[in-house]
C-alpha cells in the first residue's frame, strides 16, 4: 500500500468558506447555527439551522450553471478551492487515473422539493426540465469530473450521515492500492428545504431551539442535549500518493492512514456500541496502529441522547483506560449536522487540528452526563495540543459506520 | 427587431446572464451555451413567458431566429387568451 497525502482542501460551510476561516471559528468556539429566516420558518417547530453563504461564481457556461442544485454548487466551489490549493495536483496526471468520490445523504433535495411543491402544492404539471439532472445524487460528482476533466471512477456514496467519510475512505483505498494517482474526495449537502426539514422534525431527532440563544441549541455530550441541528455545506480534499506530492513539492496538509467500516445490522436508527467500536477497531487495523497511538478523536457527536451515550461507550470499549487521556471533540455543536457532508467537514477540521496543534472545543457542554464521561474539550479549545494521529468518526442511520485515521504531515 | 425577439433577449439577459452584444437573430444557440438540453429548458421558460402551449413533438432550433419564428408560429396558431402579455410585462415565473 502507498502512503496517501492530503494536498488540497476546500470548504463552504457554516464555519466559513476557507480552511483559514473554519480554523479560526472552530478555535474560537463560534457557532454557525442561526435562527432560520425563510418563508417556511413559521411551519417549523425549531426554526434554526447552520447555513452556508457564499458569493463565488462557478465558472461554467450559464446554461450549465442553471443545471446545478445548491448541493452541486457547494460541491463544485469546494472542489475548485481544493484543487486550487493543491497547487497542481491535477497537472500532468493520466486523467483515467484521476477519480471523484463524493458523499451526500439527500442529493438535490431542494430541487425535488421544489418540484413536489409545483406538482402537489400548486397543482401544476409544469415541472422544470432540469429537475432530474439537478436532483440526482451523482450530479455533484459528475460536475466536478466535467469541470476538472477527471476520467477515472466517478463515484457517489449515500450512506446517510457517514456518506462523505465513506467517500474519502473509498478514495483513499483506490489511491493507496495504486489504482488511482489523484482523487477529489469529500461531501456536499444542502438539505434545508421545507420538506426535508419537516421530515427531520417528524423523526424527533432535531434539537429544541434555545430561545435565548439559538446558536447554542446543539449540545453534544451535555446531559441537557436535545438533538441535532441541520446544516448545509461542502468539504473536499485532494488526495494523492505521498511520494508524488513530495516529488512535486506540494504543501502536504496531512496523511490519511486508514479507514474502517462496519455495519450495525441491528436497527435502522438506534446506534450500536458494538457497531461503532467495530468500525474504530477496523480503522486501527487497516492503519496498522495500536489504540495507544491515537491522540485525539473527532466524534460523530450529534447531540442526540442515543448517539452520544453510545459513542462514549464505544470509545471506552476500544480504548479502555486509554480513553481518559484522549480529547474527544464534537464540532457539530458549532457547524451543525451536515448529514452526508458532515464527515468530510469533520475530516477537514481534524486535519486542521493536527496541522495547527489544537484540540477543538465541544461547545455548549453545560451539564455533565454520567453516561458521557470522556474528555470532550469542554467549551474552550486546547491550544498547543500536538496530536500526531486522530480518528474521525461517522455513524449513520442505516447502520453504516465509518472511521478515518488521520496523521499530521511529517 | 420584433417584439418577440426583444422579449426573448430580455429572458436570455436576465435569466441566462448573456450580454446583449452576444445576441443576434443569426446567433447559434450552441454558441450561447444553450445546447439541445438547454433548449428544452429555454422552451419551458418561453412557454410561461409567452403563454403558449408547446407541442410535444421535438423541434430543431439552431439559432435565436429559429426560436423567434417558432414562438411567433405558436402564438399565431393558438387561442387569443394564451397570447403573450404586453411588451415590457413579461410573465417571468422563475
Amino acid at each position: 500500500m502507498r502512503r496517501v497525502a492530503v494536498s488540497g482542501m476546500g470548504v463552504i460551510s457554516p464555519l466559513g468558506n476557507s480552511a483559514a476561516q473554519v480554523l479560526a471559528h472552530a478555535r474560537a468556539g463560534r457557532s454557525g447555527v442561526r435562527r432560520l429566516v425563510t418563508p417556511f420558518a413559521n411551519r417549523l417547530t425549531a426554526p434554526m439551522a447552520a447555513t452556508a453563504s457564499f458569493d463565488d461564481v462557478v465558472c461554467l457556461e450559464p446554461g450549465n450553471a442553471r443545471m446545478l442544485d445548491r448541493f452541486s454548487m457547494l460541491a463544485l466551489i469546494a472542489a475548485n478551492q481544493a484543487v486550487q490549493g493543491s497547487h497542481g495536483a491535477l497537472e500532468d496526471v493520466d486523467r483515467t487515473r484521476a477519480g471523484v468520490f463524493i458523499g451526500t445523504g439527500m442529493g438535490g433535495t431542494l430541487t425535488m422539493d421544489s418540484g413536489y411543491q409545483t406538482l402537489y402544492g400548486e397543482q401544476s404539471d409544469r415541472i422544470k426540465p432540469f429537475t432530474i439532472l439537478m436532483g440526482m445524487h451523482n450530479a455533484a460528482a459528475a460536475w466536478i469530473g466535467i469541470e476538472h476533466d477527471l476520467r477515472g471512477p466517478n463515484m457517489t456514496y449515500s450512506t446517510a450521515c457517514s456518506s462523505s467519510t465513506v467517500a474519502i475512505g473509498e478514495a483513499w483505498m483506490r489511491v493507496a492500492c495504486g489504482q488511482l494517482d489523484v482523487a477529489i474526495a469529500g461531501g456536499s449537502e444542502a438539505p434545508l428545504s421545507p420538506g426535508s426539514m419537516k421530515a427531520w422534525e417528524a423523526l424527533h431527532t432535531v434539537a429544541t431551539m434555545d430561545i435565548d440563544d439559538p446558536s447554542a441549541s446543539c449540545r453534544p455530550f451535555s446531559k441537557n442535549r436535545t438533538g441535532m441541528v441541520l446544516g448545509e455545506g461542502a468539504a473536499m480534499l485532494v488526495i494523492e500518493p505521498w511520494d508524488r506530492a513530495v516529488a512535486r513539492g506540494a504543501d502536504i496538509l496531512g496523511e490519511v492512514l486508514g479507514y474502517g467500516q462496519s455495519n450495525d445490522a441491528s436497527h435502522i436508527t438506534r446506534p450500536s456500541v458494538e457497531g461503532q467500536a467495530a468500525a474504530m477497531r477496523a480503522a486501527l487495523d487497516v492503519a496498522n496502529i495500536e489504540p495507544q497511538a491515537v491522540d485525539a478523536i473527532n466524534a460523530h457527536g450529534t447531540g442526540t441522547q442515543a448517539n452520544d451515550r453510545t459513542e462514549t461507550a464505544a470509545i471506552r470499549s476500544v480504548f479502555g483506560n486509554l480513553a481518559d487521556r484522549i480529547p474527544v471533540s464534537a464540532t457539530k455543536a458549532m457547524h451543525g449536522h451536515l448529514l452526508g457532508a458532515a464527515g468530510a467537514l469533520e475530516c477537514v477540521l481534524s486535519l486542521l487540528a493536527l496541522r495547527h496543534r489544537v484540540a477543538f472545543p465541544t461547545v455548549h457542554l453545560q451539564v455533565p452526563d454520567p453516561e458521557c464521561d470522556l474528555d470532550y474539550v469542554n467549551n474552550r479549545a486546547r491550544e498547543g495540543f500536538d496530536a500526531q494521529v486522530m480518528l474521525c468518526n461517522s455513524f449513520a442511520f442505516g447502520g453504516t459506520n465509518a472511521v478515518l485515521v488521520l496523521r499530521q504531515a511529517r | 427587431m420584433t417584439t418577440t425577439y426583444v422579449r426573448l433577449s430580455a429572458i436570455l439577459m436576465k435569466d441566462y446572464k448573456l450580454a446583449s452584444d452576444r445576441l443576434a437573430l443569426d446567433a447559434p444557440l450552441e454558441g450561447l451555451g444553450i445546447d439541445s438540453l438547454g433548449t428544452v429548458e429555454l422552451l419551458w421558460h418561453i412557454e410561461d413567458a409567452f403563454r403558449i402551449k408547446l407541442p410535444p413533438e421535438p423541434v430543431a432550433l439552431l439559432t435565436l431566429g429559429d426560436v423567434v419564428r417558432y414562438i411567433d408560429e405558436l402564438v399565431a396558431s393558438q387561442p387569443a387568451e394564451r397570447v403573450a402579455a404586453p411588451p415590457g410585462e413579461p410573465a417571468f415565473r422563475a
